[in-house]
């Protein structure tokens, strides 16, 4: 017994040595790993979340479905659901509420449509860049159409002869004419489009589009609708919807009269300290008269301490009088009685109309309901006897159903994935999920779409108001591109989404460590950027790319002198994130900004975040040194001729994901296979 | 050497050259009596013997297409800023349905249903010097160039490429037109092919084509080719397909007069190409050029129908091309022609018609608004030409 007493007692003195500078040791490599001094010790959030080894990514990750949009077929019976983590096509009994069959597709599905016949199936496959044809008796992809880059919304023309696809990266409508499965014509379209619907009386198409014209900082935000005329396959005119953005999708009244269109309106034009007075970001839909010179009215969802945000999808009932739409942020429906848009409309005057349009308090009279969904609604489509509401939850990998009579989730369809809830998926839920900003006003995602970026430039507040403009940085791929923000203050996600963030941006609670962990690893290693299909499919560089990586690798100018390393390209955006992760003096500071040296930028698919430089200032790639880069501090670039600079353009938007640069292009590669 | 005389061998090598050489006369001889057989009795004011004597060689329409009158355009409406223009300095007109675009010295004025209306830079031109437009077949986008850069006007939405925000080689931009989803541009630093479905440019300048300077005038393109007026460089072919270029130049070089005719190019110094039912028009301010892809032909003031040797642009449609000269406006088949001249002294002019060598005057009241023509474009039966006193509108006359 005293043996086992002076065992037990030093194996407890050896616990306490070990434990307590251990403890100490641990505590210093968690501070100095997530550069705060009050991250839990969490190893495991580190060592296995965040590892990099593709045998642990296996074995802690699950994978999804992440339903997308839907289809009703006509008669009601089956229900088709695009699975954009699963590159799929389920088909469901809507009755039993089974699934019939998975049908492959081509990567990121994201729309899909039936044709009148209800015979075959288009399915808009996003990171393919094609369209897949399905015969739905065979339930097979039968033919495979190409498209522009990162084909999303899909519609027929009133002919049915032809079938336009919206090109959600390269900005422009596919038309093709289906007999032949040939592309007839390639219309240009507002900045990143998403949604199209063509009007019930068959003569116009609208197409939405998510990002605004590119102005200068000061310019109110401008976002541009599409009109297509239907009949000549020609555009129309754009209607420039103002002081809006993230137009996802569409849809018409029966009677035609109206068009809703859901949208956000941001106010990056004023400090971020006005989040508490409802006034950073505001959610809601734009009505678009057809009669007369076309008004489009903007309203809030919103209410007054309550945010509705990152409106996707909406659909507008058979008898004209219900618009459901998905406010994917905060897991809700939102119920609009269009009778009540249509009388506020009309008692209003043009100058109350403008004060509806920020007016948080007016929601009230239109918006009769609001029905909780699971994670993150995004697609929906009405049942044909307008009785029930089907909803793609997207982060949850079910189908919810809402009965529209009593206006509740009455039940939902399980698409059969993973029921455990991964770090990964959590912090992918949290992302996009409005919940930890003060009064839900928005979530990650309203800045960052698609965990990307929205191309606006932000006012963030700091003890110097209207300084430091800073221009949205994309999340994706980010996590081995520290430090963080253009000033690089964070070195760490952790950093940058804790404390601080909870400060400067969501004015609320900070995450709580297990969220904060999940939505760091989702950061740093669950978002991936589509392939650059549009300018890099396969990598093989064209020759302007391959002499502009020469001109980008080069190390003398073109007078024969040495460039000074320090004034050479690859110096500080060496492969495969293309930054060297340290500051530099690029001599783009302007005198509103804090005398600081930038964080050199990661450059991967540079080519789809304009505009450029910290404060947004260039707008194109070209910009960055015809305009900014008169002093060659910003790299050698004086002594190029235009040509020179052109190659160098067309090579920097070569650049693809580290994945692809590091010789794993499988999944590159996939995209092309057609199916 | 008498051994070698007497050998087979060189009989047999005498008489092959014999036979080559006759078989060779007799084609020449051919070629002669065609050209007399050419001549129309009946004519009015004999054509010079040496143009007779060329209708008929290679490089010329066959005598059957050569019988088809040029049409003839009258009736002139002129439209000045007293009609709605923005300036009378009008640099190119294009028609495309029921509009007329004609870029002027202070904007883009266009004609529809009667009315003109005014686009400038307020509206969001690149520049107000318009001097080229063409319109998208597929797309139905104005493509304007500017001498501030190139516009594309897209239902009503102006969008601006320039030199600094784009891949375009240079913002003074002489000549637009788009070739399916290309849009290719000539402008004072090379010429440029913008990809509308991969937006991007790709370059040409003398550093990577077979161009004497950067400096391109018009451009043309067709059976999948592209054909630059290099200013001073010629012609510059280029095939997209194999990205291979072929120059045309003046054998002569740079002289101002055409030393041995129809030898290639009559001058290097380009101005515009168009390319219509496999002829490739081409204006210099020496003369034209026309080339079916294995003969070249030059015209002249002096030798046809051709109002001047200062071409400042053409345009060819079918089998007819239309001259823009400093000094009346011209169209042709390649034998026959039509001339319009202006009066100096008030607004009546005249048709000066050659048909088959038989030239005839029609008086026009009034005629082309001024004899200084900068652009030309028609659509049905009606002729558009820009000029530095206002933009004229022609109907084609039944004679």
């Amino acid at each position: 017994m005293r043996k086992l007493i002076v065992s037990v007692g030093v194996i407890a003195v050896l616990l306490v040595l070990v434990f307590i500078p251990g403890k100490k040791w641990a505590r210093e490599h968690v501070n100095y790993k997530t550069a705060v001094n009050d991250h839990s010790l969490n190893c495991l959030n580190c060592h296995l979340y965040n590892s990099k080894s593709p045998l642990i990514s296996k074995m802690v990750n699950r994978d999804y479905l992440s339903p997308m949009n839907i289809a009703v077929s006509e008669d009601g019976k089956k229900l088709f659901v695009t699975a954009q983590d699963a590159d799929k096509l389920f088909v469901i009994d809507a009755a039993e509420r089974k699934i019939l069959g998975k049908i492959d597709v081509g990567r990121k599905p994201h729309s899909v449509i039936l044709d009148n016949t209800g015979s075959n199936a288009y399915v808009t496959n996003q990171w393919s860049d094609n369209v897949s044809v399905i015969d739905l008796a065979e339930m097979k992809v039968v033919d495979t159409l190409s498209t522009g880059n990162g084909p999303a919304g899909l519609s027929f023309s009133s002919d049915g002869k032809v079938l336009y696809v919206v090109n959600s990266y390269s900005s422009d409508l596919t038309v093709i004419d289906l007999a032949s499965g040939i592309e007839i014509t390639r219309l240009n379209t507002g900045n990143n489009p998403t949604g199209i619907q063509l009007s019930p009386n068959g003569k116009d198409l609208y197409v939405t589009a998510r990002r605004a014209v590119i102005t200068p900082y000061g310019e109110p935000v401008t976002t541009d609708l599409t009109l297509v005329d239907d009949q000549s396959r020609r555009l129309k005119s754009f209607l420039p919807v103002e002081s809006a953005y993230l137009m996802e999708n569409i849809a018409f009244t029966p009677s035609g009269d109206l068009a809703l269109v859901t949208l956000i309106r941001p106010k990056n034009l004023l400090p971020t300290l006005q989040v508490e007075k409802g006034w950073m970001m505001n959610h809601g839909f734009g009505v678009i008269e057809q009669k007369g010179d076309g008004r489009i009215i903007q309203l809030l969802t919103d209410e007054p301490q309550a945010f509705y945000p990152d409106p996707f999808d909406i659909v507008i009932t058979g008898d004209g009088k219900r618009a459901f739409i998905s406010s994917s942020g905060v897991n809700m429906i939102t119920v609009i009685d269009i009778d009540s848009v249509r009388n506020l409309i009309a008692e209003s005057t043009p100058e109350m109309l403008s004060l509806w349009a920020n007016h948080l308090g007016i929601s009230s009279r239109y918006v009769v309901k609001r029905i909780p969904t699971g994670a993150n609604p995004k697609g929906l489509a009405l049942s044909p006897d307008g009785k029930y509401l089907y909803v793609a939850e997207h982060l949850n990998d079910m189908i919810g159903v809402i009965s529209t009579e009593t206006m509740e989730r009455t039940g939902e369809i399980e698409l059969g994935s993973s029921s455990r809830v991964t770090v990964l998926r959590r912090g992918r839920q949290l992302l996009n999920n409005a919940g930890r900003t003060f009064q839900t006003q928005y979530s990650c995602y309203t800045c960052h779409p698609d965990e990307h970026e929205d191309g606006l430039m932000y006012n963030m507040a700091s003890k110097d108001m209207g300084r430091n403009i800073t221009n949205t940085q994309s999340l994706r791929e980010i996590g081995d591109t520290p430090p963080f923000k253009w000033s690089g203050k964070n070195q760490t996600v952790y950093k940058q989404d804790g404390m601080r963030f909870s400060t400067v941006l969501t004015r609320t609670e900070q995450f709580p460590y297990n969220d904060l962990d999940a939505i760091s690893s989702y950061i740093m290693r669950g978002n991936h950027y589509p392939p650059n299909l549009q300018f890099n499919p396969d990598g093989v560089l064209t020759e302007a790319q391959e002499r502009g990586k020469i001109i980008f690798e080069r190390t003398r100018d073109n007078n024969g002198n040495e460039i000074p390393e320090n004034n050479r390209c690859i110096t500080c955006h060496p492969a495969p994130y293309y930054t060297n992760l340290k500051f530099a003096d690029v001599n783009t500071l302007t005198a509103s900004d804090d005398s600081i040296l930038f964080d050199t930028p990661h450059l991967n698919n540079i080519f789809s975040s304009p505009p450029y430089l910290h404060d947004g200032r260039a707008k194109t790639l070209e910009e960055i040194w015809t305009l900014y880069g008169k002093t060659d501090k910003h790299g050698m670039v004086n002594d190029m001729t235009k040509g020179q600079l052109n190659d160098l353009v067309e090579y920097l938007k070569s650049l693809r994901s580290p994945d692809y640069e590091s010789g794993n292009s499988k999944i590159q590669k996939a995209s092309f296979n057609k199916e | 050497m008498k051994k070698i005389v007497r050998s087979n061998y060189f009989k047999i090598t005498v008489l092959a050259v014999m036979l080559l050489g006759a078989l060779s006369l007799g084609f020449i001889l051919k070629e002669k009596e065609t050209g007399k057989e050419y001549t129309q009795p009946g004519m009015v004011v004999s054509l010079p013997d040496d143009l007779v004597k060329r209708a008929a060689i290679p490089g010329l329409p066959a005598p059957d297409d050569a019988e088809k009158a040029v049409p003839v355009y009258g009736n002139w409406k002129n439209f000045t800023t007293k009609d709605g223009l923005p300036s009378d300095k009008c640099y190119c007109v294009r028609v495309s349905g029921d509009k007329t675009y004609v870029g002027t010295h202070d904007g883009l004025a266009v004609y529809e249903k009667g009315k003109w209306k005014t686009y400038t830079s307020k509206d969001g031109l690149s520049h107000n010097g318009v001097v080229s437009v063409d319109v998208s077949e597929i797309t139905g986008d104005v493509w304007i160039g500017t001498l501030g850069g190139l516009t594309r006007w897209s239902a009503g939405k102006f969008e601006i490429f320039n030199q600094f925000n784009s891949g375009m080689p240079n913002d003074l931009v002489y000549m637009v037109i788009c070739d399916g989803p290309d849009v290719w541009v000539t402008t004072g630093g090379g010429a440029g092919r913008y990809n509308t479905l991969k937006k991007e440019w790709e370059i040409f300048t003398e550093q990577n084509a077979p161009m004497h300077e950067p400096w391109t005038y018009g451009v043309s393109a067709g059976d999948g080719k592209v054909y630059i007026a290099a200013w001073g460089g010629g012609v510059i072919e280029y095939n997209p397909k194999t990205k291979q270029f072929r120059d045309h130049t003046d054998p002569d070089g740079f002289m101002e007069i055409d030393l041995q005719p129809d030898d290639g190019l009559v001058h290097d110094i380009t101005t515009a190409t168009s390319y219509a039912d496999g002829i490739l028009w081409v204006s210099t301010y020496f003369g034209m050029s026309r080339y079916d892809g294995k003969y070249w032909k030059g015209y002249f003031k002096e030798d046809s129908g051709l109002a001047s040797n200062f071409i400042n642009f053409l345009r060819a449609e079918g089998p007819c091309a239309f001259m823009c000269t400093d000094n009346g406006f011209s169209s042709t088949n390649g034998t026959n022609w039509v001339t319009y001249k202006k009066n100096e002294n008030d607004a009546n002019g005249v048709a000066i018609v050659t048909t088959g060598g038989v030239k005839k005057e029609i008086p026009q009241s009034p005629s082309i608004s001024h004899n200084f023509i900068i652009g030309v474009d028609g659509q049905d039966d009606v002729m558009w030409v820009a000029t530095s006193k206002g933009v004229s509108r022609g109907e084609k006359l039944k004679l």
